[in-house]
């Protein structure tokens, strides 16, 4: 068993060493931690506790990469092997179960783990730039390498279970999802309920619940030692428990990876004449946007699914609103509006960025780009066609979306201007942009990189999108240009569009030309 | 060895059998093909091709010419250069130096209506497995161009070409590989392309899945399809095809009519003779004919089959002419032929100093 282990830990160890990627990753880590100084000395000068600010910076980046991570990089240790079919041949060659989840994921789990390690030393720097101990420091990284590996945990757990990687990252980021978003939907949820509506018991649960949950958070367990030090020691319960709950996670993935594997294999090669239940209508004019639409994204029924709980979720929040104010409005008012649209907004971000990481890649994982190739589309019209279909699938969250900030929009610009929420929609297309560029070029870590990438042009782009109207409004006024602020906007979408999104869609397309010929 | 009349220096028009010697030629190797014209284009005609993958020489002056409405087997051991030639005649690589013309069109310059004319079946599996049947070959047709109606009417034709009627709403998942590699051969027809490029069709099927893909080429041919294919299988391709290119290490060792393969100078005075019963003695009878020098007996015969050598000049006639009087209870007779596997291993690196 130890042979096979170490001849598998070994085996992808030596590939992910002689990969470009991991290197250029890792360099990228080290580049974050150079922005992210400067980021903090801009941000904070002048003040005595720059160094805090700055390392702070990078234990919440370090929390959204692990969890993104979570989601694409672990969901697929296992799940690799079942799309490649190469699995049953893994266990005919004699490795355990112990000895898959083992080979499989602590080589992933040491990846990750070198990346946390790149950062440490130049994370002493805070305590040079003061308002950080060095204890703090150690106590802040111990607590991250306990979320990540229960991530990789966890996300093993999803591998093991699933038959493909798709569900696998889907079930994963869906369990991310909930743990984030949970306990701040619970704590408005009981603060809007008045006492009497819900049984004594179900309030003492949905109170204690938050608390429950945020044991185990790593943001909670930061802002506690960056900001009450005094009060707390080395290591925590967030530690252990973090620890604990990956040791079970394990323990389940190899006790029952066996029997999940075989259900899986039994599905999936049923030589019987299996026959699709739904029936999916004809093939659209534009044949791509109608296979992604309906293969990819799920098409009518998924598509309906999200457009009904949109309008549960705003119905709830109008009837809690309700319940609180005694007074009917289908606007949504005070901390409602905001609330429901960042809910919004963020499945939209989640879903344009799971689609427009795996749209492209399902197909190199089909093999069927040279098929596609083949046809007399042209590869433009093969990429706009499977963007179109990704479109169409995203259509309820951006409904909501759209349809939350004009109903309410009082109550979501208390939050956010509107200046701001053009920044996200452009960051959002550079970030899908950018995510269906890595699908192409790394196998799994495509949705990681994104948000590390995104983060750094944020503040490239952000800031010229936010100038270039006021400058352009400006010089549009003085020729008695009318209306100025509209043409401001429009030249700052070209603007952009030309200079960023221009040149990763003709990146975009040529790699894709390259893989049709491989 | 090239048969055909690829010339070996660049040239202007596609068009084959410039020279009256030539079309000659092929008329009397092509018994079994459609009359050859002075105007017949060649389905694929490959001139000096050669293409290097970073420093590695994978074709090295590939010339070779396929004729319409024929079935052309492209063979070679892995690695030869057989799928990066394919990719190339597909369009999808382009060379780095030489031609490819299909029908008379020029792959670089013209690969947009080169497209429509072909449908090619890659190596590996690449199917939307989550799919029907149907609403595979349907999203293809439409690709393609087609209306609904005609998808429904092709759709059901090919289904029906490749005896896969009974499965078109069974998910591909769920379809054995035989199956899929039927689906996938349907999807090449979908948009009813003149020429058919099959990179290793039969590769991992059963003995019954390679039978009846085999006799779907044959179907194919009858209606007037060209099929260029690749693959492992000898045995089955020297029955199935007029004619084959032999590929090996980048270069072409071999292009021309597989009777004219198969027909060795050295094995054109060895005949078969079987007979329906033993007979006692009957070696001795053989050895006592004028035209034979040499009868063997190949190892577990019964008995019944021989090996007879003719002499220096003599046919099969003189052969038969001394044979009837003996009134021998034959079942058959036949010159021998060699089997494309010999031929392939004597023109590959084994045979053939690189």
């Amino acid at each position: 068993m130890i042979s096979g282990t170490t001849a598998l830990f070994v085996w992808t160890l030596r590939a992910d060493s002689r990969s470009v990627w991991p290197h250029v990753v890792r360099g990228g880590f080290a580049f974050m931690m150079l922005f992210t100084l400067s980021l903090a000395w801009t941000n904070t000068f002048g003040s005595t506790r720059i160094g805090l600010r700055y390392f702070e910076t990078i234990c919440y980046l370090n929390i959204l990469l692990i969890s993104v991570a979570g989601i694409s990089y672990f969901s697929t240790a296992v799940t690799e092997e079942k799309d490649a079919g190469t699995l049953a041949l893994l266990q005919l060659a004699g490795l355990s179960p112990l000895a898959i989840t083992l080979g499989k994921s602590t080589s992933r789990l040491v990846s990750a783990l070198m990346l946390l390690a790149v950062q440490i030393p130049f994370s002493f720097l805070a305590v040079t730039l003061g308002g950080v101990l060095w204890q703090q420091l150690l106590a802040a990284w111990a607590a991250l390498a306990a979320w990540l590996i229960l991530t990789a945990n966890a996300a093993l757990l999803a591998s093991a279970r699933c038959a493909t990687s798709g569900r696998a990252a889907a079930i994963a980021g869906s369990a991310a999802v909930v743990f984030f978003v949970l306990p701040a939907v619970t704590r408005t949820t009981i603060t809007a309920i008045p006492a009497a509506v819900l049984p004594n018991a179900l309030m003492t649960v949905l109170r204690n619940l938050p608390a429950a949950i945020e044991v185990l958070s790593p943001a909670v367990r930061i802002e506690i030692i960056l900001n009450d030090w005094d009060k707390t020691s080395f290591v925590s319960t967030q530690f252990w428990l973090s620890l604990l709950l990956a040791t079970l996670c394990f323990g389940i993935s190899t006790l029952r990876l066996t029997a999940w594997a075989r259900n899986a294999s039994a599905t999936d090669s049923e030589a019987g004449p299996m026959k699709r239940r739904m029936p999916i209508e004809r093939c659209w004019r534009l044949p791509l946007m109608w296979r992604d639409f309906h293969f990819y994204t799920g098409g009518w029924p998924f598509f309906a699914v999200k457009f009904f709980s949109g309008a549960a979720v705003y119905t709830a929040f109008v009837v809690i609103q309700y319940v609180g104010t005694k007074q009917w409005s289908f606007s949504l008012n005070g901390d409602f509006g905001w609330t429901a649209m960042l809910l919004f907004a963020s499945v939209l971000t989640v879903e344009v960025l799971l689609y427009s990481s795996g749209s492209l890649f399902s197909e190199l994982r089909q093999s069927t780009q040279a098929t596609i190739a083949m046809t007399p589309c042209s590869p433009t019209s093969i990429l706009l066609q499977k963007a179109a279909g990704c479109v169409v699938a995203i259509l309820p969250s951006a409904c909501w979306s759209l349809l939350t900030l004009c109903i309410s929009y009082h109550s979501v610009t208390t939050l956010v201007d509107i200046e701001t929420i053009v920044v996200w929609t452009l960051m959002l297309a550079f970030s899908s942009h950018v995510a269906a560029l890595l699908s192409l070029c790394t196998r799994w870590a495509a949705l990681p990189l994104t948000v590390l990438i995104s983060f750094f042009a944020f503040f490239i782009i952000a800031g010229p999108v936010l100038t270039i109207p006021d400058v352009v409004d400006r010089i549009a006024i003085t020729h008695n240009y009318r209306p100025s602020r509209a043409f401001a906007w429009a030249i700052t979408a070209f603007w952009t569009w030309l200079f960023t999104l221009l040149p990763l869609q003709l990146w975009i397309r040529d790699q894709w030309i390259k893989l049709s010929r491989q | 060895m090239l048969f055909f009349p690829v010339p070996q220096t660049k040239i202007t028009s596609c068009r084959l059998l410039q020279k009256k010697t030539d079309r000659s030629v092929l008329k009397k190797q092509y018994t079994v093909m459609p009359a050859i014209t002075r105007d017949t284009v060649p389905a694929i005609f490959v001139n000096q091709l050669s293409h290097a993958f970073r420093g590695h020489q994978a074709l090295s002056n590939v010339s070779f010419c396929v004729l319409p409405r024929t079935l052309h087997a492209f063979v070679g051991p892995n690695g030869a250069g057989k799928t990066t030639t394919m990719r190339m005649i597909c369009t999808l690589l382009q060379p780095n130096r030489g031609e490819v013309e299909i029908f008379g069109s020029n792959i670089k310059s013209e690969s947009a209506q080169i497209r429509r004319r072909i449908g090619y079946m890659p190596d590996h599996f690449s199917m939307y497995r989550q799919m029907t049947v149907a609403e595979y070959l349907d999203f293809f047709g439409t690709a393609y161009g087609l209306t609904p109606e005609q998808r429904d009417r092709v759709i059901s034709d090919v289904l029906n070409l490749t005896d896969m009627d009974g499965r078109r709403n069974d998910l591909i998942s769920g379809l054995s590989r035989g199956m899929q590699q039927r689906v996938s051969l349907a999807r090449v027809l979908v948009h009813d392309p003149e020429l058919l490029l099959l990179d290793e069709p039969a590769s991992g099927l059963d003995p019954r899945a390679r039978i009846e893909l085999m006799e779907i080429l044959r179907e194919l041919r009858r209606i007037g399809k060209t099929v260029f294919i690749s693959s492992h299988i000898l045995s089955e391709l020297a029955d199935l095809c007029d004619a084959v290119t032999i590929i090996d290490r980048g270069h072409v060792r071999y292009s021309g009519p597989m009777d004219l393969l198969l027909e060795s100078p050295a094995q054109q005075t060895t005949w078969n003779l079987r007979l329906t019963t033993a007979l006692p003695g009957i070696m001795d009878k053989l050895r006592t004919l004028a035209a034979v020098t040499e009868v063997t007996e190949p190892e577990f015969s019964n008995g019944r089959d021989f090996t007879l050598q003719l002499a220096e000049g003599l046919t099969g006639n003189d052969l038969l002419r001394e044979l009837v009087p003996l009134d021998l209870p034959v079942a058959s007779i036949g010159q021998q032929r060699r089997h494309l596997n010999d031929a392939f291993m004597d023109l590959t690196t084994r045979g053939v100093p690189v």
